[in-house]
């Protein structure tokens, strides 16, 4: 394709990206669009830290904190959800600083396992503390719709402000993919002791990640309450759902790329959407049993993700049009997805 | 007084329960060098095969321990053989991946047979007690804490005294010098993942006679034989049985005096202090930490 070609093409992609929510897609779709962006934000802040192989399955803890500190302020002192997403990163990133705690002194699985464990704990905090969070019942968002409190009657607002915020998480984690901060990560990623050898910072660098993580993934917990309007401790501490998912996401992608994460959470959200909604009451289970096996299956088919696993296609195909003979050998990437090159 | 008496005896009976878990825990991760995401699932299946051969067949739970024993060991057999085992050369990471992709589907399949009811055991002792020195003390919580010593200290003498002991040791030292002598390191591998496992479901079973199963119990379990481990020193197994008898005092202590809601908050945040305290945990590490664990 031509440079002109490859302009005019992603211009019409742009654009029609931008006119979907006059397209006439049905309130399904546009809801799964919504949920897309959500998850493409989500998987994108969580692999920040998987730069440097920080696997963390606390994120539901960001995302919670997030919608409920925006939700409290809305609630009480009548603020808009626009402050509400300057507390939501302030609180995210006191619970973030909390984290590097396990995160100065643990390492690889003990360090994943301390991140679940934080989840749990303050779920648990979250329903006890009945004063300020009302418990189990929740919290309803006020009715006050429009932009200046991002609470709309239509999807089409929606589907702008989760495709402004999945962009923006999207950038941000390419913009640090390709820092000096994101080579070291990757750096790290492959060999701590080598990195460190060098004279650099490793943890500093590894809280840093995380907090922009952080901070980022608490946006996206504003944005939930305001779409859902009603949140309670159950749902927005969920594990399952907004520290594996994401996660899950990722790793299915390719961890460690920029684009691994939104292919992955394009791929997996609509398959879970459409399994949860043909299944019923006690079958639920099985679309995240579902998950579980795929998630064993990637490990040991595809441990680089589908991005690196598309890379070695690509790659075979180039050398062997280059040599002019089939290449020998699968060259299978194994560990956590960084590629030789930038994706 | 009495209560507090009573409340740390019933907790350091259920810290058994846990030390039994724990060193489950530590025994794979010794030898197999993986970090069991699904641990506490395996205690969730022990509790539901209690639960189911109760249920069918009246079975007491004490009983039952006879064939969770041998079932569990089995089902840890068979994710050792075709989960872990083809991956065991990947990354820490995608070991990770592939015990949480396994927790996830054992949750949810448990889920979706038996559904997210609380299931419980009604047998005679389930609220019996008997007083020692003044503080009434629960039957099975008695039963399971003598139980759980017991194995553990025949796992210690395994360990320690018999081939299969030095065997185990051996891999958990040096594994490729194992395999170069001679030892079936695979085969060594798939019975230490069963060991892990029937004591999981054992301790499962033990839980039964006072505790409700559902199918989401098990995170619960493995982040508390997670704190244990790193409490009690990975890999070192008296550590292990310590660090369990003290997080299952501190737990029902905190649940009484603090909130029925809060223990895990507590021990979490007792966890995070000894991490900044003593980060190699209260009693020594064991071997094996620096490939995978600790600073």
């Amino acid at each position: 394709m031509t440079r002109f070609g490859k302009v005019g093409a992603g211009v019409f992609a742009v654009l029609v990206v931008l006119a979907v929510p006059y397209l006439g897609f049905s309130e399904f779709v546009l809801h799964n669009l919504v949920l897309i962006m959500l998850y493409v934000g989500l998987a994108s802040a969580w692999n920040i830290p998987a730069y440097g192989g920080q696997l963390s399955l606390g994120h539901a803890a960001f995302f919670g904190l997030g919608a409920y500190a925006s939700t409290l302020l809305f609630l009480h002192k009548d603020l808009s959800p626009w402050f509400g997403m300057l507390a939501a990163i302030g609180v995210a990133l006191v619970a973030a600083l909390l984290m590097s705690v396990p995160l100065l002194r643990l390492r690889g699985p003990f360090f994943t396992l301390a991140t679940l464990a934080m989840v749990e704990v303050i779920h648990r905090l979250a329903i006890y503390l009945r004063s300020l969070t009302r418990g189990s019942e929740g919290l309803t968002i006020p009715f006050k719709t429009g932009w200046a409190y991002l609470s709309f009657t239509s999807r089409a607002p929606y589907y702008y402000l989760a495709l402004g915020l999945a962009t923006i998480t999207v950038l941000a984690s390419w913009l640090i993919r390709r820092s000096r901060l994101g080579y070291h990560l990757r750096a790290a990623a492959v060999d701590e002791e080598a990195v460190t050898a060098l004279g650099v910072k490793l943890v500093r660098l590894q809280v840093a990640a995380l907090l922009v993580s952080a901070a980022l993934t608490s946006l996206f917990g504003v944005f939930f309450a305001q779409y859902v309007y009603v949140i309670d401790p159950d749902t927005v501490f969920s594990s399952t759902q907004f520290s594996i998912q994401p996660a899950l996401a990722g790793i299915i992608g390719g961890m460690g790329t920029v684009a691994g994460p939104v292919i992955g959470a394009v791929l997996l959200t609509p398959l879970g959407e459409l399994l949860r909604s043909s299944l019923s009451g006690s079958q639920q289970g099985l679309s995240f049993l579902i998950y579980g096996l795929v998630l064993i299956a990637v490990v040991r088919l595809l441990p680089g993700g589908i991005v690196s696993g598309a890379r070695n296609v690509s790659g075979r195909l180039v050398r062997r049009r280059q040599s002019g003979q089939p290449a020998s050998g699968p060259a299978r990437s194994v560990g956590v997805g960084i590629g030789k090159e930038d994706a | 007084m009495e209560l507090f008496l009573q409340t740390a005896i019933a907790g350091l009976l259920l810290g058994g329960v846990y030390a039994l878990i724990s060193i489950g825990l530590s025994l794979i991760f010794g030898v197999v060098r993986i970090i069991n995401f699904a641990h506490g699932e395996l205690v969730m299946l022990g509790m539901f095969a209690t639960y189911w051969l109760w249920r069918g067949f009246g079975l007491d739970p004490y009983l039952s321990i006879l064939i969770v024993a041998p079932l569990m060991f089995g089902v840890g057999v068979l994710i050792q053989r075709t989960v872990l085992q083809p991956i065991l050369s990947s990354s820490a990471i995608m070991k990770i991946f592939a015990t949480v992709g396994l927790s996830l589907v054992l949750q949810n399949l448990a889920l979706y047979l038996w559904g997210g009811n609380y299931r419980s055991v009604r047998v005679a002792y389930s609220t019996a007690t008997i007083k020692i020195g003044g503080a009434a003390v629960s039957v099975p919580r008695l039963v399971a804490f003598a139980v759980a010593l017991v194995l553990v200290a025949m796992l210690f003498v395994v360990l320690k005294r018999t081939m299969l002991g030095s065997a185990l040791r051996a891999v958990a030292e040096d594994r490729d010098t194992a395999a170069l002598l001679g030892l079936g390191v695979s085969s060594l591998y798939l019975v230490t993942f069963g060991i892990g496992a029937a004591l999981a479901g054992i301790a499962g079973a033990l839980l039964m006679p006072f505790t409700s199963a559902t199918p989401t119990i098990g995170v619960g379990y493995t982040l508390i034989a997670f704190v244990v481990v790193v409490l009690g020193g990975m890999g070192n197994t008296l550590g292990a049985l310590l660090g369990g008898l003290l997080i299952g005092v501190v737990e029902t202590l905190a649940g009484t005096y603090i909130d029925p809601q809060l223990p895990h908050v507590v021990v979490f945040g007792l966890f995070i202090v000894v991490l900044l305290i003593r980060p190699r945990g209260l009693f020594g590490l064991g071997r094996g930490t620096e490939e995978v664990g600790l600073r």
